[in-house]
C-alpha cells in the first residue's frame, strides 16, 4: 500500500545552521523546503503550490516573520502559518495574530515535539478548511440546480394542470358530444405529460440519493423487461423493434441506472418518429466485451439538427416542439452514465435518423 | 380598442391543448375575423413577417407562452421588435403563461410591445376584460 503524502512544509529563518537542523530533524517526517530570507520565500511558495504549513522566525534582517506573514496573506491564503521567536516580542505577536495572519506561535528554544504537534494541528486545520471550500462548491451547484429545478417544475406541473382547467371550464359550456370528446383526448395527453415529468423526476432522484448496487447485469433480460414497458403503452404499435444482445460473460453494473439508460434512449426512438413514415424502426444492438459494454441504439424518425445536438443534454433543453418531452431524459441518462463511467456518442442526420452509442465499463474488483 | 376594427388573432404555445382551448374561447366571443395558431414560434415570426401590411381598420392581437421549446416568449417578442416598423404596426401582444416567477413577469416590462401579462388558463372572462 502507498503510503499517504508528506506534509508539505517551508521554514524561513536568516540563521543557517538553524535550517540545517530543522530539515535534519524532521526530513523523515514531512517534506520540508527552507529559505534562509523572504525573498526566497516567496519562491519557494510560487515553485510549490502544495505547500501547506510556513513556519518563519520572527526576527530577520529585512523584515519580521509578522511582516511576512501579512504580505503573503492575500496571494498565499491557504498554507497554514506559526511564527517562531526567541524574544518576547510580545506586542508583535499579539497584533499578528489578532490579525489573523498566524494561526499558532511558537517559542524558541523549540523542541521536537512542539513542532511535530504544531504541524500536525495545522494540517489537520488545512484540510479541514479546503475540505469546507469543496463542500461550499459541492452545496453551490445542488443550490443552482434546485432553483433551476423550481423554475421549471411551476412551468413542467403547473402548464398541464392549467391547461386541464382551462379544458373543464371550455367543456362545461359544451353541448355537442362530440366536441366535449375531443376535449377529452387532449386533456388525456395533458396527464400523460405530467405523469412523465413526474417519471421523471422520480428517475432524477433516485439517480442523484440513490446507491449504485452492482450485480450481474443479464443484458437479454433488461431489454425484455424495457421492451415491456412501452408495449403496454402502445407507444410501439406500428414501429419494427428488434434487439440483438451478444453476451458471454458476467457483467457487474447497477440494474436501475442501466434501465434508466435504455428505456429513455427507447423513449425518444419511438417518440421522435416521422409522422408518415412507413417503415419505421428502432433497431437495438448490444455487445458485452473484455468487460466493457457497447450499446447501439438507432431509429430512422426526424433526426436532431446539428444546431442542437451539442444541447440535448442539458436539464430542461429541448430541441424540438414535436411530441411531449420533458427535457428531462436525456439528462438522466447521461448522469446515470457519469456515475458508471460510461460514455455516450450521438450522429443523427434530419429527417434519416439517429444513432445513440453508449459505452459502459463493467465494475471489476479494483474499483472502489 | 376600437370596436368597429377586425379584429385578428394569432395564439402561439408549443401545447396543442392550449391552443385548441384559446381558439375555441376567442371563436366564443364572436368578435373575430381569423385565428391562426403556431406551435412554434419562429413559424409566427415568419408569417407576420411576409403577411401583407395590414389595413387601417383591422388589429392583429398575439397570445404568446412564455416558455417554449426552441424560441421561447422572450426570444419571440425580441424578434418581433426587430421586424419593420411596417409589419407590426397594427398588433397588440399579449404573453400567457403559467409562470409564477416573478423575474419573468418583470423581464416583460422591458419590452415596449407587449400590452399585458395574463395568467393561464386563459378564460371567456379574462378575454372577455382584455377585449374592453
Amino acid at each position: 500500500m502507498e503510503k499517504p503524502e508528506k506534509i508539505k512544509v517551508l521554514y524561513i529563518d536568516d540563521e543557517q545552521n538553524n535550517l540545517n537542523g530543522f530539515k535534519a530533524t524532521f526530513r523523515f517526517d514531512y517534506t520540508i523546503y527552507t529559505a534562509q530570507n523572504t525573498e526566497k520565500a516567496y519562491e519557494m511558495l510560487k515553485a510549490h503550490n502544495d505547500i501547506r504549513v510556513i513556519l518563519c522566525d520572527q526576527r530577520m534582517p529585512d523584515k519580521t516573520g509578522a511582516q511576512f506573514f501579512e504580505e503573503i496573506h492575500g496571494e498565499y491564503p491557504d498554507p497554514v502559518r506559526m511564527l517562531i521567536t526567541g524574544y518576547t516580542d510580545v506586542e508583535s505577536v499579539i497584533d499578528a495574530i489578532n490579525k489573523g495572519h498566524i494561526f499558532r506561535y511558537i517559542k524558541k528554544p523549540w523542541t521536537d515535539i512542539d513542532i511535530k504537534s504544531a504541524i500536525e494541528e495545522g494540517n489537520k486545520f488545512y484540510t479541514s478548511n479546503s475540505l469546507l471550500v469543496i463542500k461550499n462548491k459541492e452545496l453551490q451547484s445542488a443550490y443552482d440546480e434546485l432553483g433551476k429545478f423550481a423554475y421549471s417544475i411551476t412551468h413542467d406541473m403547473r402548464g398541464p394542470l392549467l391547461s386541464i382547467v382551462g379544458a373543464l371550464d371550455l367543456a362545461k359550456g359544451m353541448e355537442s358530444l362530440t366536441e366535449i370528446r375531443e376535449i377529452l383526448y387532449m386533456m388525456d395527453d395533458a396527464v400523460k405529460k405530467l405523469d412523465e415529468f413526474i417519471k421523471n423526476t422520480h428517475e432524477y432522484y433516485n439517480l442523484k440519493r440513490g446507491k449504485l448496487t452492482f450485480e450481474n447485469i443479464d443484458f437479454n433480460n433488461v431489454v425484455k423487461d424495457v421492451e415491456a414497458l412501452f408495449r403496454i403503452t402502445g407507444r410501439m404499435d406500428k414501429v419494427r423493434f428488434t434487439a440483438n444482445v451478444v453476451q458471454n460473460e458476467i457483467f457487474l453494473s447497477d440494474e436501475i441506472s442501466i434501465k434508466i439508460i435504455l428505456s429513455n434512449l427507447f423513449s425518444n426512438a419511438f417518440k421522435y418518429q416521422r409522422r408518415n413514415a412507413d417503415d419505421k424502426f428502432v433497431d437495438v444492438n448490444i455487445e458485452v466485451n473484455n468487460n466493457k459494454a457497447v450499446i447501439f441504439v438507432k431509429d430512422n424518425g426526424i433526426g436532431i439538427h446539428e444546431s442542437h445536438i451539442n444541447n440535448i443534454f442539458r436539464m430542461f433543453y429541448r430541441a424540438t416542439s414535436e411530441e411531449s418531452g420533458s427535457g428531462f431524459g436525456l439528462y438522466n441518462v447521461n448522469d446515470a452514465l457519469t456515475k458508471l463511467n460510461g460514455t455516450i456518442e450521438v450522429t443523427s442526420v434530419v429527417n434519416e435518423g439517429t444513432v445513440f452509442k453508449v459505452t459502459i465499463p463493467g465494475k471489476t474488483n479494483d474499483d472502489k | 380598442m376600437t370596436i368597429n376594427k377586425k379584429l385578428h388573432f394569432i395564439v402561439i404555445d408549443d401545447s396543442k391543448l392550449d391552443c385548441f382551448i384559446a381558439e375555441k374561447i376567442i371563436k366564443n366571443t364572436g368578435k373575430s375575423e381569423s385565428i391562426r395558431s403556431f406551435l412554434q414560434a419562429q413559424e409566427a415570426i415568419d408569417y407576420i413577417a411576409s403577411a401583407p401590411p395590414a389595413d387601417d381598420d383591422s388589429h392583429t392581437i398575439i397570445l404568446v407562452d412564455i416558455q417554449m421549446p426552441i424560441m421561447n416568449g422572450f426570444e419571440f417578442v425580441e424578434a418581433f421588435e426587430n421586424l419593420p416598423r411596417k409589419a407590426t404596426a397594427n398588433y397588440t401582444i399579449y404573453v400567457i403563461s403559467s409562470s409564477i416567477n416573478e423575474n419573468d413577469i418583470y423581464k416583460l416590462r422591458n419590452y415596449p410591445s407587449v400590452r399585458q401579462f395574463l395568467n393561464k388558463p386563459l378564460t371567456s372572462n379574462n378575454l372577455a376584460i382584455l377585449l374592453g
